[in-house]
């Protein structure tokens, strides 16, 4: 029989129980002796904006979301793909940010974030809230022109990192001597301007090595890219008569494709693929779009602190915002981290945000592994807009001795080592 | 006189050294840490810069500014600096220990 004793300790019991229960699967408020920030988003900006919220603001709870537990990074990820590096080179995990640094991880789905509420809702239902929240959703895709979701199975675009890096790789080891890669480039913006054409660069170092027959094509939707003159400079060096670039307005413009039978129809002919990658235009991921910080394909941002022009205490970084000139690329996307982490200290603590910022990029590609290029520069964030400083950055010079170019590509690699670190360690 | 004319000239080239501002010190020297490592703390070729003597490493910045130093890379970050704000990261790196 139930007397008041048992009833208390039932009682007492399930409020036990469901405070535990609150704690694992229900929402989490913010605490009210407590600022909490959210990173959403464990790339080149959301990693590092964690990292160096905890440096600079040590008391504050910091909550990194990011849907998938290793983290596979698109530059070095055209080693892979020409069989220089292995898979595991460019892969990371947040292990160390989270032991080391205290940020709790949390790896779900966002589903979208509410910027009247100050909450992110995950897929699974579960709100938490925020003081502040940082953005990183880089990008997605435009599927157009025949080239849909499913297709980049057939005709990888290979320009987020991972499956389809491992994807494209198996595909040119695949391809036989003599084969045809056709690489289709976008037009601007979009993530690492350089990026294609240094895929396209040591493709054709695996290609010499190993199928000297070969040949690549790029249909450029563009009619002058990324540090060309050096490229073109290298190509001519390194693979003479391997590499042909079709710029848009001679033979390059894309008007349709079939991925699964590697077709591509442009103004003039049809263009055979045995390998062919296919780079989609681009814009902000998703995320952005569903949570209203989108207008048109990118995020509008205050330049001096990266907040949302749309919605107040969501702060946008990396590829998704609205940077220009910056280009989006990952070193651009650490810096904006780290500038955001900074002034989100300040605006925490109720003090003035840093003036003006100061905000760099270099991007080093590899024309081969030991063939290096360069191009750098440093920004000013002013109230309306971002500045190249005049007289600074610039590219590496043309016609420099395989000495010079030996050293850039070795500096790359210390660039991307210390880089890793400066993120996940 | 020459000994007061000296110490005249001591004290006022102290005195044109800027004053330290850590935050903005460290906001400035955050892009370096790309290449040199978080703190300029360097685990590859690019060279480790933590701690390094304050007017050793300005000297230095300075002097790829000024063209008396080349490399493949410095010289267009540091233009992109004013003297005192290469100063204020010189003393940033110079306060981090080795």
């Amino acid at each position: 029989m139930m007397n008041r004793r048992n009833f208390h300790k039932i009682l007492l019991g399930t409020t036990a129980l469901s405070f535990a229960a609150c704690s694992k699967i229900d929402n989490v408020s913010t605490p009210t002796n407590k600022k909490r920030v959210v990173v959403i988003g464990g790339g080149f900006g959301g990693a590092t904006a964690a990292k160096y919220l905890r440096k600079f603001s040590p008391d504050t709870e910091i909550i990194l979301i990011e849907q998938n537990k290793e983290y596979y990074t698109c530059p070095f990820s055209n080693t892979v793909i020409a069989g220089i590096n292995p898979i595991e080179y460019i892969k990371h995990d947040y292990n160390t940010l989270e032991k080391k640094y205290n940020i709790t991880i949390i790896h779900e789905k966002v589903k979208k974030l509410d910027g009247i509420k100050n909450s992110v809702i995950l897929e699974s239902g579960k709100t938490i809230t925020y003081t502040k929240a940082i953005v990183a959703p880089g990008i997605d895709f435009k599927y157009e022109k025949g080239y849909v979701e499913g297709s980049e199975e057939y005709a990888p675009h290979a320009y987020k990192a991972g499956t389809q890096t491992e994807l494209l790789r198996k595909q040119l080891e695949e391809m036989k001597d003599g084969g045809i890669f056709v690489m289709v480039v976008p037009k601007d913006p979009f993530r690492c301007p350089p990026g294609p054409y240094e895929r396209v660069s040591l493709v054709a170092h695996y290609l010499k090595n190993n199928k000297p027959n070969s040949k690549i094509i790029i249909l450029d939707q563009k009619n002058k890219f990324s540090k060309q003159a050096l490229f073109q400079e290298g190509w001519e060096k390194l693979y003479p008569d391997m590499i042909e670039w079709r710029s848009a307005e001679f033979g390059g413009k894309v008007i349709s494709v079939d991925p699964i039978n590697k077709i591509v129809t442009t103004e003039d002919e049809k263009v055979k693929a045995d390998v062919l990658n296919y780079i989609p235009e681009q814009k902000a991921g998703k995320l952005a779009f569903d949570s209203r910080l989108a207008l048109g394909d990118w995020c509008p941002v205050n330049t001096k602190t990266f907040e949302s022009k749309l919605v107040k205490n969501i702060h946008v970084i990396g590829d998704a915002c609205m940077a220009s000139p910056m280009p989006k690329s990952g070193f651009s996307a650490n810096s904006q981290a780290k500038i955001v982490a900074l002034q989100i200290s300040k605006i925490l603590e109720n003090k003035a945000v840093v003036n003006p910022p100061k905000l760099a990029n270099t991007c080093y590609s590899l024309v081969s592994p030991t063939y290096g290029i360069s191009i750098a520069a440093v920004y000013e964030a002013h109230t309306n807009n971002i500045e190249a400083v005049k007289g600074a950055g610039g590219l590496s010079p043309e016609h420099a001795d395989d000495n010079f170019r030996a050293q850039e590509a070795e500096y790359a690699v210390g660039w991307y080592k210390n880089q890793m670190s400066d993120i996940f360690m | 006189m020459k000994k007061i004319a000296l110490l005249f000239i001591c004290v006022y080239s102290l005195s044109i050294a800027a004053e330290y501002d850590p935050i903005r010190g460290e906001m400035l020297a955050l892009s370096c840490a790309s290449c040199h490592g978080t703190d300029g703390k360097s685990e590859a070729i690019t060279p480790y810069i933590a701690g390094m003597g304050k007017t050793n490493l300005y000297q230095t910045l300075l002097d790829y500014k000024n063209g008396k130093r080349t490399e493949t890379m410095m010289q267009k970050h540091v233009k992109g600096f004013t003297d005192e704000e290469l100063e204020q990261i010189a003393y940033y790196f110079s306060s981090i220990e080795r």
